[in-house]
């Protein structure tokens, strides 16, 4: 801002010079005080204004004006929110990452508790089976839980070699995807929370201690008030990472076609091969609707996060 | 005396809870060593076996699978892909993202705030919206380029570039590299001359850091490629094939079986070297975040 109210007078001198017939040097200067400026993150910018920037600016115009045929209207919205399918899926998509948080919320955070305060080697031991689980994702863990607890899976037949009749959750049901998320959900969450996990620290606990208090009242009291912020951020990670899965949910879901679950990222997916009803149209929609869940819950994670470091 | 009569019954307590506490601590731990690796048991037997049907264990054991899907020209093709794909995604973040992470340190502080936006983009947006939207913009400005590999570069490019920006930057300000390039500039080195000959190496941890990260965000990643690259045959591409084609080929379970461990060990290496060359520091990857896991998801 103080640049350009610096530089506008000489814009002025420029022109009138250049009027006069002389060359002028300003407007040149002016270009290349701004190359110098800027001109080795310029490459970087393309890149990203061309994808990342556009593509996402592009979806929302088209949310609002179809393929183009029509001027801007929420016609569109209306058509496509008003659907019963579009309103399971986005329910769903919700419903599912709620869950999905929670779950690993629960289990999570004892785990990521206790880890941190193991010893040495059993931590190590730990931290590396977790980082080795959160490696395995996508098309190869849909293929794992298939091969587990699928209609021929390991676990399946070996229950069902002792004689109980076991049947585990379809493959396209949620029960089946929330099982498959969790194993790369749980090592992230407990991956990023163990940091946190050293903020309480061992003296606190003597200190209530001797004051009297039991364990429950410690962790009522003092552990998971501090811990709380942290731990919310994690849920809200979750939750927006697990709103975004499309390669899982492809693997287990995607092939059972019409009697599968609805979800977002999956009808996202699926308008591309064939949606004569609404065209790219709805799928645009269905992904602004994405983009806003999961920009909101990562702008509460930020906060989150800011609250949580006032016990750094 | 007040004070011992509290503290008996909490004693007293405590003891005879301790044993409880353990027995279930146990069985936690064993409850999620059994989730994490029973799975991928199950994977390693699959690629094993000869039938599976209806024991608990494979009816007999082959390394047929492993030796007829390495053999197999189309997964070599689609290995040659992937590994090309991620290769070029690395590199062309690095190029891209060092001078501008250098200039916004040394020169000119207004890049920053710019780049650190872009950069959560593709940590707020799914990988499927941001692949369908620049399948819609390339629809719109550069229809032939749809369905090929140069734009599945740049796709790729663009989500994985945050991974080696913040791998970079965090380098540049361990390495104090503007003090360096002061010192660079002042005994008279070119700009050019102090990139190469100070800038680089000193930031070198960083650079391996992000080009790991980056090659194994492109090598693993299936929305895009699915969304964007049509046509084209990928590792996680032909594996969601595989996966859709139970009923159609004998063996193609077992040959999935075989590329799964293979992509696994892939990113696994990948991962190891990344917590290798990082031994003491964490790695930055969400902004504000502090974490020190790779950012390997979906």
């Amino acid at each position: 801002m103080k640049m350009a109210t610096l530089s506008r007078p000489y814009v002025k001198i420029g022109g009138l010079e250049s009027a006069g017939g002389s060359a002028s040097p300003s407007p040149l200067a002016r270009m290349r005080g701004w190359l110098a400026a800027w001109l080795p993150a310029i490459p970087l910018l393309l890149l990203v204004s061309t994808c990342l920037i556009a593509p996402v600016v592009v979806l929302i115009w088209q949310s609002f004006t179809g393929m183009g045929e029509t001027g801007l209207s929420l016609d569109l919205w209306f058509k496509v929110l008003g659907q019963r399918a579009n309103q399971d899926a986005i329910a769903t998509s919700l419903f599912l990452a709620a869950a999905c948080a929670t779950v690993t919320l629960i289990i999570g955070a004892p785990l990521a508790w206790m880890i941190s305060r193991m010893l040495r080697g059993s931590r190590a031991f730990w931290l590396g089976l977790l980082n080795v689980a959160a490696n395995f994702g996508g098309i190869g863990l849909a293929f794992a839980y298939m091969a587990t607890i699928g209609s021929v899976g390991m676990l399946t037949l070996m229950v069902q070699g002792l004689g109980l009749p076991f049947e585990a959750p379809r493959e396209g049901s949620l029960p089946a995807l929330l099982m498959a998320y969790e194993y790369t959900n749980i090592p992230l969450f407990v991956l990023l929370t163990i940091p946190a996990m050293s903020i309480l620290r061992d003296d606190w606990w003597e200190a209530a201690q001797v004051a009297a208090a039991t364990r429950l009242v410690f962790w009522r009291r003092i552990g998971v008030p501090i811990l709380a912020p942290f731990l919310m951020a994690g849920w809200l990670l979750i939750f927006t990472w697990t709103l975004g899965i499309y390669g899982i949910a492809y693997g287990l879901a995607g092939q059972s076609g019409a009697t599968a679950v609805h979800l977002i990222t999956l009808q996202i997916g699926s308008a591309l091969q064939s949606d004569v009803l609404f065209g790219p149209g709805r799928a645009a929609i269905l992904a602004v609707v994405l983009m806003v869940f999961a920009t909101t819950s990562l702008i509460l994670y930020r906060v989150m996060l800011r609250r949580a470091m006032r016990w750094l | 005396m007040a004070m011992n009569a509290a503290q008996a019954p909490t004693a007293a307590r405590s003891g005879s809870g301790r044993r409880m506490s353990r027995a279930a601590k146990y069985l936690f731990f064993g409850a999620a060593l059994a989730y994490f690796c029973v799975p991928m048991a199950a994977v390693l037997l699959y690629s094993l076996a000869t039938r599976w049907t209806a024991n608990i264990l494979p009816d007999g054991y082959t390394l047929q699978w492993w030796q007829a899907t390495v053999a197999d020209q189309r997964i070599q093709s689609a290995f040659s892909t992937s590994i090309s794909l991620a290769t070029l995604t690395a590199i062309i973040d690095i190029a891209v993202v060092v001078p501008a992470a250098y200039w916004s340190r040394v020169r000119n502080a207004g890049i920053r705030p710019v780049v650190e936006v872009a950069a959560a983009v593709p940590f707020a947006l799914p990988y499927v919206v941001i692949a369908f939207g620049l399948m819609q913009f390339s629809g719109v400005v550069a229809p032939q380029y749809q369905g090929t590999f140069v734009l599945l570069v740049a796709g790729h490019a663009a989500i994985a570039f945050p991974f080696v920006y913040w791998a970079v930057d965090g380098a540049m300000a361990a390495a104090g590299i503007e003090r360096l390039s002061e010192t660079a500039e002042a005994c008279g080195a070119s700009p050019f001359q102090t990139l190469r000959r100070v800038v680089l190496p000193n930031i070198s941890p960083g650079l391996v850091t992000g080009g790991l990260l980056s090659f194994a965000a492109s090598f693993g990643e299936f929305a895009m490629a699915q969304i964007i690259g049509r046509g084209l045959d990928t590792v996680p591409l032909w594996s969601a094939e595989m996966i859709r084609s139970y009923t159609d080929t004998a063996g193609s379970y077992n040959r999935l079986a075989v590329v799964t461990l293979l992509t696994f060990a892939v990113l696994f290496v990948l991962s190891a070297l990344v917590v290798y060359w990082n031994r003491g520091q964490t790695v930055r990857l969400l902004p504000g975040g502090g974490a020190n896991t790779e950012g390997v998801r979906r």
